[in-house]
């Protein structure tokens, strides 16, 4: 049982972490649930026991580990508020980017620091034919 | 014990209500800032019943021992919350006196340092996973803060590779409870020696990956510069005095508390990266020339020496590792608060945090570095001496290198396409530099009257390797 678990949260994990790096944002996030229920099953599958619902053991069969079924359930609960988040950044990009591809905001960067290096080359040359002035 | 349920209630209650309010108003603002002031003063409060006669615990929710989720404040957890609040609070403060941007910000500070100060007093491993995403979530809208487009890449890419190291850290969590059988972290550190040695480095290396990223050491550096370069200096004190702390106390918290076989085996790997670190962020540091990128770099080389310092261990080690890390967060955040202001002595106090970075005798940075030489001579690695001369010479270059950038041109042409990023010649509020200032006569004073830091700090990593607490 636990090596059905390991091998499939480790295929969940592969193939989120695979759409993670796609450049498609939207998978991006997709990916990024993939690997947050794959950390969902392996903290299910940590469970110590396993048997009955254990809101009422009855003594006949060992009761389930609740303790991992909480951990769980929280786990699920913060990735979907993260998930949420992720949205809402990517919905963001849209709107000031008018693109969803992470190319266009690497290059959207790159072009940026470019500027950015520009001004202050531009910046330290003026400041070269200020002191040059002066001299004179 | 009130004050520890206090300094967890308090900030909460307030930062969810203000979540409501909009933050742009400067009553909202005070209102964070008190919310945090009150924070602050019950772990005050806390660290004065802790310092002296050991932790204290609170179960919470009236369960028995051994049920109930654990809260547990010793000596290392105070410090580490006391450092983050402070930071928090001043780099809040700040910005208030600066004008807020948006709804949210004041509110999402507040949240930050209480998942923070949760996350420090905590005795629970996966109650830490749980304050940790909730400081880590507010701190992934925090990167986005400031109006600036560009700003949205560097926060959906914090925001991913960070959303991994947490999962990782969770999956390790898992990996604990099922070796271990508990989640309560004095239980799972007496527990750890019986477990078979190939379950417990792999999740030792799994934390020390998870924590790995979260601090920005050299292998898991990459997202660090492109969020520090384009936060308001704000946030990027936030992130780099109060949030960087999270991988430091992680680190030795789950690596010298929990899991301390493992810490020693793998000690040599640990200085390694730390000292790969310490010369990368350097070297990379000297060749930027946008001050907050030469910053970012200086972080992952500041991280290293943490790292080299918790490989080398022992109560030597561990407490230079713990001042370091204090230093390393209050001159962070007084040379990202200080470096957008102008005005008069202003310049004087990003000079108390440049000595302080490059670990100059009348600032307190001076300390750490001589730590950590102590802690190179106990060791008696001649490699390991030369590696921390070299650094601290690296440093000393970029930090006067950042000074004379920032105050030695006069005028500066605005940088970027924004005028809005460039700095303005002409000189700020009274009340925004008194804040670098009294953050800044800080981290002199510590520096002239070392002693409580060095015995605070002792104290801090005797909790780690079993020694008595006094």
């Amino acid at each position: 049982m636990t090596l059905i678990f390991a091998i499939a949260a480790g295929v969940v994990f592969g193939a989120g972490a695979f759409l993670v790096l796609t450049n498609d944002l939207v998978r991006v996030v997709a990916g990024m649930v993939l690997i947050s229920q794959s950390a969902v099953l392996v903290v299910i599958s940590s469970g110590l026991t396993r048997g009955d619902a254990p809101i009422l053991p009855t003594g006949d069969k060992t009761p389930s580990d609740p303790l991992v079924q909480a951990m769980a359930l929280t786990a699920i609960v913060i990735g979907l508020a993260v998930t949420a988040l992720l949205l809402a950044i990517v919905a963001r990009v849209r709107a000031t980017l008018r693109s969803l591809e992470v190319r266009e905001l690497a290059r959207d960067e790159a072009e940026h620091t470019a500027e950015l290096e520009q001004s202050l080359d531009t910046m330290h040359e003026q400041l070269a034919s200020d002191e040059a002035k002066e001299e004179q | 014990m009130t004050a520890l349920a206090l300094a967890l209630l308090l900030p909460w209650v307030v930062g969810v209500v203000l979540l409501l309010a909009d933050g742009r108003r400067k009553l909202v603002g005070w209102a964070a800032v008190a919310g945090l002031l009150a924070n602050l003063g019950a772990l005050i409060w806390l660290a004065v019943r802790v310092l002296p006669d050991g932790e204290q615990t609170i179960v919470t929710g009236g369960w028995t021992d051994g049920v109930g989720i654990v809260l547990r404040a010793d000596a290392l957890g105070v410090v580490f919350a006391l450092l983050s609040s402070l930071v928090v609070l001043a780099a809040l403060v700040h910005e208030v006196l600066e004008g807020v941007r948006s709804r949210t910000f004041p509110a999402l500070v507040v949240l930050l340092a209480t998942g923070l100060t949760g996350l420090f007093l905590t005795g629970d491993v996966f109650n830490f996973y749980v304050f940790f995403e909730l400081a880590m979530i507010a701190a992934y809208v925090l990167t986005a803060y400031g109006d600036d487009r560009h700003q949205l890449g560097a926060a959906l890419i914090f925001a991913v590779v960070n959303l991994v190291g947490s999962f990782l850290f969770l999956i390790a969590v898992a990996a604990t409870y099922h070796v271990t059988g508990t989640l309560e972290m004095s239980e799972v550190a007496a527990r750890m020696a019986d477990v078979e040695p190939n379950a417990a480095i792999l999740i030792a290396v799994t934390f020390f990956v998870a924590f790995g990223t979260k601090l920005g050491l050299f292998p898991f550096h990459f997202w660090l510069p492109a969020v520090y370069a384009g936060t308001r200096p704000a946030v990027a004190a936030i992130l780099s005095g109060a949030l960087a702390n999270i991988g430091a106390y992680g680190l030795l918290r789950f690596g010298a508390g929990l899991l301390p076989n493992e810490l020693e085996l793998g000690s040599t790997v640990l200085i390694v990266i730390g000292s790969s670190s310490v010369i990368y962020g350097a070297l990379l540091a000297v060749s930027r020339r946008d001050p907050a990128e030469m910053l970012a770099y200086s972080a992952i080389g500041q991280a290293g020496y943490v790292l080299v310092a918790l490989g080398v261990g022992g109560p030597i080690g561990l407490a230079a590792a713990v001042l370091y890390a204090i230093l390393n967060a209050l001159s962070k955040a007084l040379l990202f608060l200080s470096g957008a202001l102008r005005g008069a002595l202003v310049a004087a106090a990003f000079a108390v945090g440049a000595l302080s970075l490059a670990g100059m005798p009348p600032a307190a940075g001076f300390l750490g570095k001589l730590q950590l030489f102590r802690t190179g001579v106990e060791e008696g690695s001649v490699a390991l001496i030369v590696l921390l001369f070299c650094g601290g010479a690296l440093s000393f270059v970029y930090a006067f290198q950042l000074y004379q950038h920032e105050f030695w041109r006069g005028d500066r042409v605005a940088v970027g396409t924004d005028s809005e990023k460039g700095v303005p010649a002409e000189p700020s509020g009274v009340a925004v530099r008194a804040v670098s200032v009294v953050l800044a006569l800080l981290v002199l004073g510590l520096g002239i009257w070392p002693e409580p830091l060095l015995s605070l700090s002792a104290d801090a990593a005797a909790v780690l390797h079993g020694g008595a607490v006094r």
